[in-house]
């Protein structure tokens, strides 16, 4: 079978900035309330991203799953100074529930790229059993490291991954 | 997809399974696919076969126009699949403008580091970022006066030849990526992502 789920992540560079190369083996829906992410490199407008979305993990039952959401081009993508700029972080999501049954540790932070198209990326990864203690707990947004994380607190590689374009909406909004 | 006409069009559709469905259309179509959604596999147009018969109506007519052209290829591909004898993308504007506009989109380019606009202006602009960043890899004085008579605004080029050393100084060519997406709303026009590597 090809491997269509995972090429998107590698053309958009998802897979080499923050991510390494990983065999999905669970699917990550995501939908805001004005719309849902249905194709990798999708245009999310930051005003409809402002909420927190409902996210679902499907995968294989009884297991626990770590979401995070990064931004690996803030401030901009030609200098990504602050890479990865963490928006949301939340473990201990039970399989095939909303996110909001997990623990967060990091408040969701809609988008808000000041330069730029942004991508802005959601990585699930398959927890062991539950996290009592998490090492690297991230005590602030900027300089986040999505790898270091996940080998530190045992994940290792994603199981699944989706990512949007986002870009600052100019003062007029012009209806597009 | 190839306009056939110089070949005798009914011993070719008998060769071919079933001609509409081969044309792809021209978008990322990888990444339309959901992770669950099954491929369509087998083609269920065995009755396209059946069909075959009375289409070479057509083929008897000698005309080198769209007619041998399949019905199904949609906004935004090619029709043909060769390239002879094209050099330069016109991008349906006279010399003057099309110099401005690719100033100004390599001028963009250089200062947000990703932008997004239509394919043919995306794969035509690569030739002329890939060539700033060859001058700024430079970094003499008369190349950086070269880049100054291109790029619209001139803090852009000092911070290319400042930083262009360890962000490219590895990489040889090749400075750009382009990522096809969907098509604009408006005229459907088929877009794409640029961005520096």
């Amino acid at each position: 079978m090809r491997r269509a789920s995972l090429d998107p992540l590698v053309v958009g560079r998802v897979v080499g900035d923050v991510l390494d190369i990983f065999v999905p083996t669970a699917e990550l829906a995501v939908r805001y309330a004005a719309q849902k992410i249905s194709i990798n490199g999708g245009k999310v407008k930051p005003s409809s991203a402002e909420e927190r979305p409902k996210v679902r993990i499907t995968g294989s039952p009884n297991n626990y799953y770590t979401l995070v959401m990064v931004d690996p081009d803030a401030p901009s993508p030609s200098e990504p100074t602050f890479r990865e700029w963490l928006h949301w972080l939340v473990i201990d999501i039970p399989e095939g529930s909303d996110a909001s049954e997990g623990k967060e540790l990091m408040a969701y932070m809609g988008p808000q790229p000041p330069i730029g198209i942004h991508r802005h990326i959601f990585a699930a990864f398959r927890q062991a059993g539950l996290m009592e203690t998490v090492k690297g707990k991230p005590a602030e947004r900027v300089l986040f490291s999505t790898r270091q994380f996940a080998s530190e607190n045992q994940p290792g590689l994603p199981v699944a991954a989706l990512y949007f374009n986002s870009q600052k909406q100019p003062a007029g909004i012009k209806r597009r | 997809m190839a306009s056939a006409s110089t070949f005798s069009l009914s011993s070719l559709r008998a060769a071919l399974p079933s001609p509409p469905c081969i044309c792809f259309p021209n978008g990322f179509s990888p990444s339309k696919l959901k992770i669950a959604r099954p491929k369509s596999g087998p083609r269920p147009l065995n009755s396209f076969v059946g069909l075959a018969p009375l289409l070479p109506i057509f083929s008897s007519s000698d005309s080198f126009s769209f007619e041998h052209c399949f019905p199904t290829i949609d906004n935004g591909s090619r029709f043909f699949a060769m390239r002879h004898g094209r050099k330069v993308p016109k991008l349906n504007r006279p010399p003057d403008q099309r110099k401005a506009l690719l100033r100004g989109l390599t001028t963009q380019l250089l200062k947000y580091g990703r932008i997004k606009t239509t394919r043919a202006r995306a794969s035509a602009m690569r030739k002329y970022v890939d060539k700033m960043v060859t001058l700024a890899k430079d970094g003499t004085l008369h190349k950086r006066r070269q880049a100054l008579g291109f790029v619209y605004e001139k803090q852009i080029v000092h911070a290319l030849f400042a930083e262009v050393g360890e962000r490219y100084g590895d990489r040889e060519g090749g400075y750009t990526r382009i990522i096809r997406t969907l098509p604009r709303r408006g005229d459907n026009a088929p877009m794409a992502y640029i961005e520096l590597v």
